[in-house]
């Protein structure tokens, strides 16, 4: 028989103890949608809205000068929010590659 | 004196400081090392005065190699580029550096060996950081010809460390932009170390389990922690955890390759390996884990202290932990003296250096270990490490990134140990993944579940009136 230490002990007890909580995340996954929150962040935490962004918040962002941060938000303004991330090439002095950083950073809502 | 060898670092290190604020001719100081150490070898026998000249050899030492890696050699490629020339030239030699592919935009580094501008052709040396426009399948070692204007890299930033001191801390002085694929001419042989070349192949290998088996957002997180991968990691997610100071997490350290020393030495035990071989194997598997982490100052720090345990366990004598951290110091300074202001190396040596000084020292006046509820010793012995390390850093980060979170200790006492669980989990699903797919399921749920989890507390710490604050 394999002769291990108390720590190689606790390695194979917290193997089982991964694949039990596996096993049972899953399970509980299918029974109940709520569950799958535990599973996947909500969006809110990995973008953020540009429906909702405030000109101060756009700038702390650093990927945007501040004219076209204003007009951003003038842009929100006289449209009554962006319908998808794609109007944002419709702002002045937003090109592709600006475009692909910041469809990284911000989310439609 | 047990810890000689820190002191001669230390000042090895002042040397490296003293040099680059005060302009001194490189011969003047190789004069003054070579009469001190004239002296020293007369004062053989006078232990106190032996010491002092040492220490000032040391130092001498440092200011030696730091003037010395100002000197570029002549066939340098830097000597060939001016600020204003749009010559186009033909560079030769091959990829020294993983591709880092961003959107449409492709970088690397290229290590030049020949140059040709207007029909005339130099052997030359150097590297060069090539920015495509577009995206093209490379990969590291790949031989190539590229056609461009070089230009020099130039700073852009009114901070004190500029993009212009980054790259040249990296041996960098110019910049290579290619527009189209027309102006890249792949070669047929290949050049690298063979040892980086299968460290990425690994790594390749480790981040298609990752992503196999996990959605975008906790495989990016997990790439950064277990992989030293961070280019998936979203920008609100990185920022919040600057804010809360726990960005550390995403980083890979000491503690991953702590682990990836364990997971080996428990799967040779398991084969039963005997106790040398497995030294020997286990100090492999550290070197290729650093190749495949990108050799970042962190990994290398923690690299060196491993294998400097691994050979005192080897010889059988008792390591010292301050010896093993300056030895890491000085294998990186020599390598590259100017690391020693790179933020990435402060930070790093200066948290591990205020852990273990003030951790024992706080925990015994603390009479930590007296306490009788085990969860309660290990969340004030979480909280006594967090707080070391913040204090150990503080200055560094408030000087450089111009923030200050209190509410960073708090944070850790929570995140550190979920971080803890996560760099488990994610070192299972990798294993599992490569050796046994049908566990890796499992593994994966609840790797996702504390990830999320991680990311929720994260948000929440930083809305707490006062957590953080930019000035």
């Amino acid at each position: 028989m394999v002769n291990l230490t108390p720590e190689e002990k606790r390695v194979v007890l917290f193997l089982l103890i991964v694949a039990f909580c596996g096993v049972v995340l899953n399970n509980l996954a299918k029974l109940n949608c709520h569950i799958k929150k535990l599973l996947c962040a909500e969006t809110c935490l990995i973008r953020l809205n540009l429906n909702r962004i405030s000109l101060e918040e756009l700038l702390k962002t650093k990927s945007l000068p501040i004219k076209i941060s204003q007009r951003i938000i003038d842009y929100r303004l006289e449209h009554g929010g962006f319908s998808s991330l794609d109007d944002l090439k419709e702002v002045k002095g937003i090109g592709n590659k600006r475009y692909d950083k910041l469809k990284e950073i911000f989310y439609i809502e | 004196m047990k810890r000689l060898f820190s002191i001669l670092v230390i000042f090895y290190c002042v040397g490296i400081i003293l040099v680059n604020l005060v302009w001194v001719n490189f011969w003047t100081i190789s004069g003054c090392a070579v009469i001190v150490l004239g002296m020293a070898r007369v004062i053989l026998r006078k232990n106190y005065i032996f010491f002092v000249l040492t220490c000032i050899l040391a130092f001498l030492l440092g200011a030696l190699n730091m003037k010395n890696s100002y000197i570029l050699p002549k066939c340098h490629i830097s000597h060939l580029v001016y600020y204003k020339n749009d010559a186009i030239c033909s560079l030769t030699g091959f990829i020294d550096s993983d591709p880092e592919i961003k959107g449409e935009q492709t970088s690397f580094v290229f290590s030049a060996k020949k140059i040709q501008i207007d029909n005339l052709k130099w052997a030359c040396c150097g590297k060069v950081l090539v920015k495509m426009d577009f995206s093209q399948d490379l990969n590291y070692a790949d031989s190539l010809i590229l056609r461009g204007v070089l230009r020099r890299s130039s700073g852009f930033s009114s901070r004190s460390c500029s993009y212009q001191d980054y790259l040249s801390r990296q041996g960098i002085f110019s910049i290579m932009h290619i527009k189209n694929s027309l102006q890249i001419i792949p070669q047929i042989n290949k050049d690298g170390s063979k040892i980086v070349i299968f460290s990425l192949w690994l790594r390749i290998k480790m981040e298609q389990v990752i992503n196999r088996y996990l959605m975008d957002l906790p495989a990016g997180i997990l790439s950064a922690m277990v992989l030293g991968q961070r280019k998936a990691i979203p920008w609100l997610v990185n920022n919040s955890m600057i804010k809360s100071g726990t960005v550390h997490i995403l980083v890979v350290s000491g503690f991953n390759v702590g682990i990836v020393a364990f997971i080996i030495n428990l799967l040779l035990k398991i084969i039963r390996i005997r106790r040398k071989g497995r030294i020997i194997l286990v100090a492999i598997s550290l070197l290729i884990y650093c190749f495949v982490t990108g050799a970042t100052n962190p990994v290398v720090r923690a690299t060196v202290m491993g294998l400097v345990f691994l050979l005192a366990h080897l010889l059988k004598r008792d390591p010292d932990i301050y010896n093993s951290l300056a030895s890491a110091a000085l294998f990186i300074l020599v390598i590259n003296p100017r690391q020693l202001f790179d933020v990435g190396f402060q930070l790093s040596f200066s948290s591990v250096f205020a852990i273990i000084y003030l951790y024992p020292k706080l925990k015994q006046l603390l009479h930590i270990d007296n306490y009788k509820i085990i969860i309660l010793r290990f969340v004030f012995e979480g909280f006594l490490v967090s707080f070391c390390a913040w204090i150990g850093t503080i200055c560094i980060i408030s000087y450089n990134f111009r923030i200050i979170s209190p509410v960073t200790v708090l944070a850790n006492i929570f995140i550190v140990p979920l971080a803890t669980l996560i760099t488990l989990c994610g070192f299972t699903l990798v294993l599992c993944g490569l050796l046994c797919p049908f566990l890796a399921g499992l593994v994966s749920t609840t790797t996702a579940m504390l990830i999320t989890l991680l990311l929720n507390i994260n948000a929440a710490v930083i809305k707490i009136p006062g957590a953080y604050f930019y000035f």
